[in-house]
């Protein structure tokens, strides 16, 4: 455990009035580039094993092991392969792709041109957040400078001959695309609706080519890796998820913004050293990774902020993009809970029922309770309607209808009694899931549907 | 072949079938709105799913392939609870006003609903009214009744490869549209609304025109042109109410056009003929069914006595049955051996319509150009019978002078002949048998009004050369006769019996096949145990 200085953050001082734009003559005279250059002396093999031998762990919310995920894309190429940055950062209370992006795009375009070599990639797409209107102006800027560096295009990667042609693609603003099969149908030009799984992006994603689609910060990573090695690396963080990683700090503490530290670090750390304390009044709860993955209670300042901690022991769905939103004492949790359901019900793309009308019937249900008129079966329906939609049971084809669930599901088992005090006689805690199992007989004609 | 067992049944499969299409197949019916064989699958409606043993999640039976030995429940408590679930969710705004909607009866929320839902609804809040649309030409959309399961789109798209309609807006605010100033109004547009599971898209033609429990349907083929399309006639008490799809692997698929969907307009058409006329001292007059055949017969035979052979001729419309086609060839040539048999006319579009997969371009259904559903099969009865024969084009050029009376069959499922009747048949004696009035039938000597593909018993030859049978639905109305009933009764038959006739014909005939009602179509009333 050793986080002794910053690493994708180096170029970018803590002090917001001496921050600038990293161009690229600034970004090579700070030892840019140097990794790629290192990389392409490597067979890809051997660049997948260096990352998956750091033990980097994805970025963008599922921690997935990314040295794993580049190894699943076929070694024998039979077409072009794609490789698509997920710059859609669209969840709540996450904002650090959009403060590396805006500072050293380069770090990125270096990461890019590296995992395209490691997974024979042709063509990079950075799709990017739609309402990032500066950011995606700043990556322009970055890609034509890398352009003429030889970076992309022309002869190849530095002249190598391994030829990698990069586009930034602006999103339309939809949470949706951020979902990795949702922005590849974004990417093709169709509604950003998330594809059914297998084939997973890997076999047949973009185009239907085999795709990999990695975080920013993931991506960022890598040239550092390729520099001091795997095992430099694994000082930081904890076993299980080693490196460094960005906490975005917003909510009610002294100093919101992004901060880098180790994976690991706990949550009263973060809030305290990092973030300047709270404000207003004394802590209360924590989104611990964007609102999908639930919120940390009271009692949970000692959670590490891991990909494993906080969902073995911190009862959410992980660390996500370790996004935070402090909240203090003075925060209405139900009205907290509203406001997160009415953004997944608004964001809700529409394709599976569970999702669909779940999670508007749920911002009904929240809406009324605020409105006073709460009543203890509504807890109970809440709770029901949360168990029914998401991937994890199987419902739903995205992951994104398992954020209105854990964020409805911890927000209540958390904060139980805030919710029974607007439910007149709300039960106590215990709430089980009733299914009865009679079916009526009644026989529909077969295939009465295809007709 | 993988064997997999749903519910304690074990089923044998195809390799790479779909749970769910393996189910079908063997009988066991899982719940599904999206699904649909002949579309790309979504799996989005979600209640489908059902657990396989091994697999922790639920599974969507619409997309995963059956793997060998797998172990499926339908009926586990998981499954259940989330077919109750899904239920209860497309019921949350569905306005539920099956009392004034056409699909109630034959609508699977409602029947999933009784065996899948749950009996009552928790939802209280207020639900979302969203608008009714005229997206097009022959279809009403009330998007208040959406499920969203998006077959319609998907048809659009890859059937008909248009792509009028999408999905607009997100979540529960979406809708079926269609882009500003492009209705849907391909030729193909009536199957979005039998695709549709609920009463969301609904027929302009049928719409509240009759409760679908009082259809009866009756199996037969489209007379709108000669692709032989297979349809089912829904009817009661001698009114066609709409003709729906029949599966058939190899023409139709699921689908059919447009012109065969609305053909059955001239089944009621209240000008349609009815009561037969001769023409006494220069003016038609009514006359006794019965008597007009024998008038008609008995001057057939004194023309042939005073011209001598060769004087005679039938006029062979490709709208008729083969098997009365051969009936009315055996007719006159019993007269007149060396009657000319003439086939009619035979109206043809400039070319098929040829409809694509949006994306692959691959030919998803074509209509025919030629617009009559028998050309073929009546060829093949004149050539069966032999002698003298012409096309209507080198009947109307030159056609012999020694001709003296003439037997038109119309039957066509607009006015046929114009303004004036065709000019070869001006001056002969005529006997017509017409459904719809015509400068033709205004003419005639002796008008025999006939019935419609509904009304009788046959056979249509399309133009793959495949002889497909057709069922009557009801009998004509008074006034009207079977032309086959009319063949018979000059030929000195007792009746009209198609199978008979064909047995006479010989192969290929002898070997159609003729389709029943099957169960599916017409469920019997069952005591319901709740």
């Amino acid at each position: 455990m050793a986080f002794t200085e910053p690493v994708l953050t180096k170029r970018i001082p803590l002090d917001a009035s001496q921050r600038k734009l990293i161009g690229y003559d600034d970004y090579v005279a700070t030892g840019g580039y140097k990794s790629l250059k290192q990389a392409l002396e490597m067979p890809p093999a051997d660049i997948i094993k260096t990352v998956t031998d750091s033990g980097l762990r994805g970025r963008g919310g599922a921690g997935f092991s990314a040295g794993q995920k580049w190894s699943f894309i076929p070694k024998e190429k039979k077409g072009p392969h794609y490789l698509c940055v997920n710059a859609d950062e669209s969840e709540p209370g996450t904002f650090k792709d959009r403060y590396l992006i805006d500072h050293d795009p380069h770090l990125l375009l270096e990461g890019i041109a590296i995992a395209c070599l490691a997974t024979q990639c042709d063509i990079a797409y950075i799709f990017i957040r739609g309402e990032y209107h500066y950011s995606a102006k700043v990556l322009e800027h970055a890609l034509k400078e890398a352009y003429a560096h030889g970076i992309f295009g022309g002869d190849g990667v530095l002249g190598s001959g391994k030829k990698v042609e990069c586009y930034v693609h602006r999103g339309a603003g939809a949470y949706i695309c951020g979902e990795e099969t949702g922005l590849l149908e974004a990417l093709e030009g169709k509604r950003g609706w998330p594809r059914n799984k297998p084939p997973f992006p890997a076999i047949a994603g973009a185009f239907a080519r085999p795709t990999v689609i990695n975080n920013v910060e993931t991506l960022m990573c890598v040239p550092h890796i390729l520099e001091r090695g795997p095992a430099w690396f694994k000082t930081m963080g904890t076993p299980s998820s080693p490196g460094p990683k960005l906490f975005g700090m917003s909510g009610h503490v002294n100093n919101p913004g992004v901060y880098e530290d180790e994976l690991g670090i706990t949550l009263d750390y973060a809030i305290n050293k990092l973030a300047g304390g709270m404000k207003g009044g004394a802590y209360k709860a924590s989104v611990c990774g964007g609102i999908s993955m639930g919120i940390l209670g009271t009692n949970q300042l000692d959670i590490k902020l891991d990909f494993d901690d906080v969902r073995f022991r911190g009862g959410c769905l992980g660390l996500g993009t370790a996004g935070m939103i402090v909240m203090n004492e003075h925060t209405d949790m139900v009205k907290a809970l509203r406001n997160c359901v009415r953004f997944y019900a608004h964001e809700s793309c529409g394709q599976c029922t569970p999702c669909r009308e779940g999670s508007n019937w749920m911002r009904k249900i929240l809406d009324r309770i605020l409105d006073g008129d709460g009543k203890a079966a509504d807890l109970q329906m809440l709770m029901e309607l949360e168990k029914t939609m998401g991937i994890m049971p199987g419902t739903t084809i995205c992951g994104l209808a398992d954020g209105t669930a854990w964020a409805t599901r911890t927000f209540i088992n958390k904060f139980y009694d805030e919710f029974a005090l607007r439910c007149p006689e709300a039960p106590t805690k215990t709430i089980p899931l009733k299914v009865s199992s009679g079916r009526l007989n009644v026989l529909t004609p077969m295939g009465s549907n295809t007709r | 072949m993988p064997k997999i067992t749903v519910d304690g049944q074990t089923i044998e499969c195809k390799d790479k079938q779909m749970i769910i299409q393996a189910c079908a197949d063997a009988g066991i019916e899982v719940p599904h709105y999206c699904y649909h064989p002949g579309l790309s699958i979504v799996a989005s409606c979600r209640i489908c799913l059902a657990e396989v043993e091994g697999v922790p999640k639920l599974v969507p039976t619409c997309q995963t392939p059956v793997r060998d030995g797998m172990v499926v429940h339908l009926n586990s408590t998981k499954s259940i609870a989330n077919q109750k679930q899904v239920m209860e969710y497309l019921l949350v705004n569905h306005p539920l006003d099956c009392p004034v909607c056409d699909q109630a009866g034959e609508c699977n929320l409602q029947d999933y609903s009784y065996q899948f839902g749950r009996s009552e609804s928790r939802f209280e809040e207020a639900k979302q009214k969203k608008p009714k649309k005229d997206v097009g030409l022959h279809v009403l959309l009330y998007n208040d009744r959406c499920i969203m399961c998006t077959r319609c789109v998907r048809f659009t798209r890859e059937v008909a490869g248009t792509s009028e309609l999408f999905v607009d807006g997100r979540g529960s605010k979406e809708e079926i549209e269609i882009f500003p100033g492009k209705p849907l109004n391909n030729k193909l547009s009536g199957n979005v609304v039998d695709l549709c599971p609920v009463g969301a898209l609904l027929d302009k033609d049928f719409l509240f025109k009759q409760r679908v429990w009082f259809l009866k349907s009756a199996p037969s083929i489209s007379p709108a042109d000669a692709g032989g399309e297979n349809i089912w006639v829904h009817h009661n008490e001698g009114v066609v109410y709409r003709l729906k799809p029949r599966y058939n692997e190899q023409l139709n698929k699921w689908w059919i056009s447009d012109d065969t969907r609305y053909s059955h307009k001239v089944v009621n058409d209240p000008k349609r003929l009815y009561g037969a006329m001769r023409t006494q001292y220069g003016s038609q007059v009514e006359s006794n069914y019965d008597d007009a055949i024998q008038q008609a017969d008995t001057d057939l035979k004194r023309i042939h006595k005073e011209n001598g052979d060769a004087s005679l001729c039938a006029v062979l419309s490709p709208m008729m049955a083969s098997e009365e086609a051969y009936l009315l060839g055996k007719y006159i040539r019993s007269i007149d051996p060396a009657a000319l048999l003439v086939i009619g006319p035979v109206p043809m579009a400039a070319e098929d319509e040829v409809f694509r997969h949006y994306v692959s371009g691959q030919e998803t259904f074509r209509i025919q150009a030629e617009k009559v559903p028998n050309k073929n099969g009546v060829t093949r009865v004149i050539d069966l019978l032999g002698g003298a024969k012409q096309t209507w084009d080198e009947f109307s050029q030159q056609h012999p002078t020694k001709l003296k009376a003439a037997w038109v069959v119309g039957g066509y499922l607009s006015h046929w002949t114009g303004l004036d009747a065709p000019a070869p048949l001006k001056k002969l004696y005529k006997v017509v048998q017409d459904i719809l009035p015509s400068h033709l039938t205004h003419h005639a000597d002796i008008l025999l009004p006939s019935a419609t593909w509904v009304e009788k018993d046959g056979s249509w030859e399309n133009y793959q050369n495949m002889s497909q049978a057709f069922v009557a639905a009801f009998p004509p109305r008074d006034g009207a006769m079977r032309e086959g009933n009319v063949y018979a009764k000059l030929l000195g038959r007792r009746t009209y019996d198609v199978a008979h006739v064909r047995q006479e014909m010989g192969e290929p005939f002898t070997s159609i096949k003729v389709p029943t009602i099957s169960e599916a179509d017409e469920p019997a009333m069952e005591f319901v145990e709740i």
